[in-house]
C-alpha cells in the first residue's frame, strides 16, 4: 500500500516535471518514421520493432516515450552509464532522441501471463506503477514484461546501491533483499511478450 | 551396478573437494548434503518443427571451405559456452539469463535427441561459463560464484544433482564490481590442473580510481586456483573483457580472446587473439584500446607497465568471443593445434562484421594467422541470422558451434571430397 502511493504521487510530481521541461525547451515532435531508420544502431541488441536480441538489453517496443527520452538523456548527459549505451547516446541529438523514442512508442506491447498464473500473485511493491503483467501504468515507468531475469536484478541492485537513481525506485529498491529482488524479477521474467507493429 | 559404483567413487571425491567450503543457503545446502529439493519438473527445449526448420534454411547459406559440412546439432535457446562431457554423454550449455542446458546426443547418429535444463532446483546468475575436468567435475562460473558438480554425466539426469561451492556467492568479485554486460565468464582447467576464469571489467574504459581494486582482484584479467578454492590468483592483466581462452594442446600455453574499445570508428581498434607465455604478463588495457591503438582516456600517460602486444590481430569490433584449439583426427592434418574461434558480431559498427567461425594457425615459433572458416549469418540487408558465440570439440574430432541469437548450436564435421 505504501509503495501504490509512493508511485501516484511520484507520478504526479514526474507529470509536473516533464511538462515544465517540455515548455522550457519548446516541444519537440518525434517522427516515428525517422526514428525507424535511426533504430539501425539500435537493432542488433533491441532489434528493429523493440524485441531485445541479446539478454543484457531490455526490450523497448511498447515503452512510454518519455521513459525512453529521459533515458537516453540520461545515458548522454553520464547520470546513467552503460559500457554500450554510454557511448550510443553520446552522440544523439534531441530531434534523434525524439524520434527513436516515437518510433519505439509506436509499437505496441502484448504481455500475457503463464498459464495457471493469477493476477493476484504479482509483487506489491511494483504494480502500482509496472501493472501486474509489467505494463507501464506511468510516463517515466518502464514496461517489464518478458525482461529477462538478470536485467531487472541488475537494475534493482543498481537503484540500491545508488548506481542508478529515480525519485520512485531509489526508494522501493532500498528496502529489498537479494531474495526478494530475484522473486521480482521472476515474475516479471515470466510474463510473455508479444510486440505488435502500430496500426 | 556398474554405474552406481562410478557415482559412489565420484561422490567420495566430491565430498572431499567440498568440505573445505562453507555451506550455503538454499536448495545449494540440500544440494551439497545430497538431500532432495522437491523440484522435480524439467523444462524441455522441442528439437523439431518449424522453428529447427527455419535454423536449417540458414545453414544452407553457411560456406565453408571444400569437403566441410555443417548441421543443425540442437535448439538451446540463449546458447553460450559449451562443456563437452569428457564420457561423450552430454554437453553442458551455459546462457547469460538463468539456466544451464544439459543437451544429450543418445542414439548417437550426431544430432541431439534431447535437450533439458540442469539442476532446475538451483538458481542460477549469469551461468555463461561451464568447464570440465578430465575426471568429469563439471564447473559453473556465474556472475559471482563457481560452482563444482562432481560426476555432472550421471547426476544431470535427475533434477537433484550433488552441487558444492568452490567460490561462495559474493566472493568471485567484490559485490560492487557487479553488472550485467562483460559478465560471460568462461573457465578452463589447465594442464597445471588449476582452474582459469576470465573475469570482464564492467566499463568501456575504466577510470583510474578502479585500477588498483581491478588488479588486486583480477577483473579486467584472468585469475587461476586449485579446483578446491585455493591459492586464487591473478594470472594475466590488461584485458578489457575476454570471452574465450584455451591451453595449447602442446605448449600447454594460455591462449584468449579479447573484445576492445567502442567508440573510436568503424575500423580502431583491431580485436585481438593473445598469447601468454608467463604468469602475471600485461596485455595492456586501458592504456591500449585493442593492438597499438592507445585509448583516448590514457592517451596522455606513459604506460607504466611491459605490454605484451596480441598474437593476432582480428577485424575491428567483431567480437571474438569463444576458442578452442582442435586435437581431433577427423580433419585434414593443416588443423591439428589450431584455433577455431567464434566473431560474435559487432553491435556497433556501421556496417556489421563478424558472426563466423575463424581459424587461427599457430606456427612452431608462436606466430599466428587467422582466416574466416565459416560463414553467411549476415544476410544482404546487414541482418544477423545468427551470432556464434564458442567452439567445443566433440570425441569424434567433429565441432560445435553455439549461437546466442538463433538459440541453436550446429555440427561442424569433415567428409572429404
Amino acid at each position: 500500500m505504501l509503495f501504490r502511493r509512493a508511485c501516484v504521487l511520484g507520478g504526479v510530481f514526474l507529470a509536473q516535471a516533464f511538462a515544465s521541461h517540455a515548455l522550457a525547451n519548446e516541444e519537440i515532435i518525434g517522427d516515428p518514421a525517422a526514428g525507424r531508420k535511426a533504430a539501425g544502431m539500435c537493432r542488433t541488441c533491441h532489434g528493429v520493432d523493440g524485441y531485445a536480441r541479446i539478454p543484457i538489453a531490455p526490450h523497448i517496443g511498447g515503452e512510454r516515450a518519455p521513459y525512453l527520452i529521459h533515458q537516453l538523456k540520461a545515458f548522454r548527459d553520464g547520470t546513467r552509464t552503460h559500457e554500450m549505451m554510454s557511448v550510443v547516446a553520446k552522440s544523439l541529438t534531441d530531434q534523434q532522441i525524439a524520434d527513436l523514442a516515437a518510433w519505439y512508442a509506436s509499437q505496441i506491447a502484448l504481455a500475457s501471463l503463464p498459464q495457471g498464473v493469477s493476477e493476484d500473485a504479482a509483487p506489491e511493491a511494483c504494480v502500482a506503477c509496472h501493472g501486474a503483467l509489467g505494463l507501464s501504468e506511468l510516463e517515466d515507468a518502464p514496461n517489464l514484461a518478458g525482461e529477462t531475469v538478470m536485467y531487472i536484478d541488475t537494475q534493482l541492485k543498481a537503484f540500491r546501491t545508488g548506481k542508478r537513481s529515480h525519485e520512485i525506485m531509489s526508494a522501493v529498491a532500498a528496502d529489498l533483499s537479494n531474495e526478494d529482488i530475484r522473486n521480482l524479477a521472476e515474475w516479471y521474467a515470466e510474463i510473455d511478450l508479444k510486440i505488435e507493429p502500430a496500426k | 551396478m556398474k554405474r552406481s559404483i562410478v557415482i559412489a567413487a565420484s561422490l567420495m571425491t566430491g565430498v572431499s573437494v567440498a568440505s573445505a567450503q562453507a555451506p550455503v543457503p538454499d536448495n545449494l545446502e540440500k544440494l551439497s548434503n545430497f538431500q532432495p529439493t522437491g523440484v522435480t519438473e524439467f523444462t524441455y527445449i522441442e528439437q523439431k518443427g518449424e522453428y529447427a526448420d527455419g535454423i536449417k534454411k540458414t545453414l544452407e547459406r553457411i560456406s565453408l571451405p571444400d569437403g566441410f559440412k555443417i548441421g543443425l546439432y540442437a535448439i538451446v535457446p540463449d546458447a553460450r559456452h559449451m562443456a563437452v562431457g569428457p564420457q561423450g554423454i552430454v554437453t553442458f550449455v551455459g546462457t547469460r539469463k538463468d539456466k544451464v542446458w544439459a543437451v544429450t546426443d543418445r542414439n548417437k547418429d550426431r544430432v541431439a535427441d534431447e535437450v533439458k535444463d540442469f539442476a532446475p532446483s538451483l538458481k542460477f546468475a549469469i551461468p555463461n561459463g561451464p568447464c570440465f575436468s578430465k575426471d568429469g567435475f563439471l564447473y559453473i562460473a556465474e556472475q559471482n560464484r563457481l560452482l563444482v558438480y562432481p560426476a555432472a554425466e550421471f547426476f544431470y539426469e535427475s533434477p537433484d544433482v550433488a552441487a558444492f561451492n568452490v567460490i561462495k556467492q559474493g566472493d568471485l568479485i567484490p559485490q560492487s564490481e557487479e553488472s550485467y554486460n562483460h559478465t560471460a565468464r568462461v573457465c578452463k582447467i589447465g594442464p597445471d590442473g588449476k582452474i582459469y576464469i576470465s573475469l570482464g571489467q564492467p566499463f568501456n574504459v575504466p577510470p583510474p580510481e578502479k585500477l588498483d581494486l581491478y588488479n588486486e582482484t583480477g577483473i579486467g584479467g584472468m585469475i587461476r586456483l586449485n579446483t578446491d578454492g585455493t591459492n586464487r590468483e591473478v594470472y594475466t592483466y590488461g584485458i578489457r573483457n575476454s570471452v574465450g581462452h584455451d591451453f595449447h594442446p602442446e605448449t600447454g600455453e594460455l591462449w584468449f580472446t579479447d573484445n576492445q574499445v567502442d567508440g573510436m570508428g568503424d575500423d580502431i581498434p583491431p580485436g585481438e587473439i593473445n598469447r601468454q607465455t608467463a604468469m602475471g604478463q600485461h596485455f595492456g588495457f586501458p592504456w591500449y584500446g585493442g593492438g597499438d591503438t592507445r585509448t583516448n582516456e590514457y592517451k596522455d600517460e606513459e604506460v607504466p607497465v611491459e605490454v605484451v602486444m596480441p598474437a593476432a590481430d582480428q577485424v575491428a569490433h567483431a567480437a571474438d568471443l569463444g576458442m578452442s584449439f582442435y586435437s581431433g583426427k577427423m580433419f585434414p592434418a593443416k588443423y591439428k593445434n589450431a584455433i577455431f574461434s567464434a566473431q560474435h558480431g559487432s553491435w556497433n559498427r556501421t556496417t556489421p562484421v563478424g558472426a563466423r567461425v575463424m581459424v587461427t594457425f599457430v606456427d612452431d615459433e608462436g606466430n599466428a594467422t587467422t582466416e574466416s572458416f565459416a560463414e553467411g549469418w549476415i544476410d544482404e540487408n546487414d541482418e544477423y541470422l545468427g551470432r556464434p558465440v564458442d567452439v567445443a570439440q566433440l570425441r569424434d574430432g567433429s565441432i560445435l558451434v553455439s549461437d546466442d541469437l538463433a538459440g541453436a548450436i550446429y555440427r561442424i564435421w569433415y567428409e572429404g571430397n
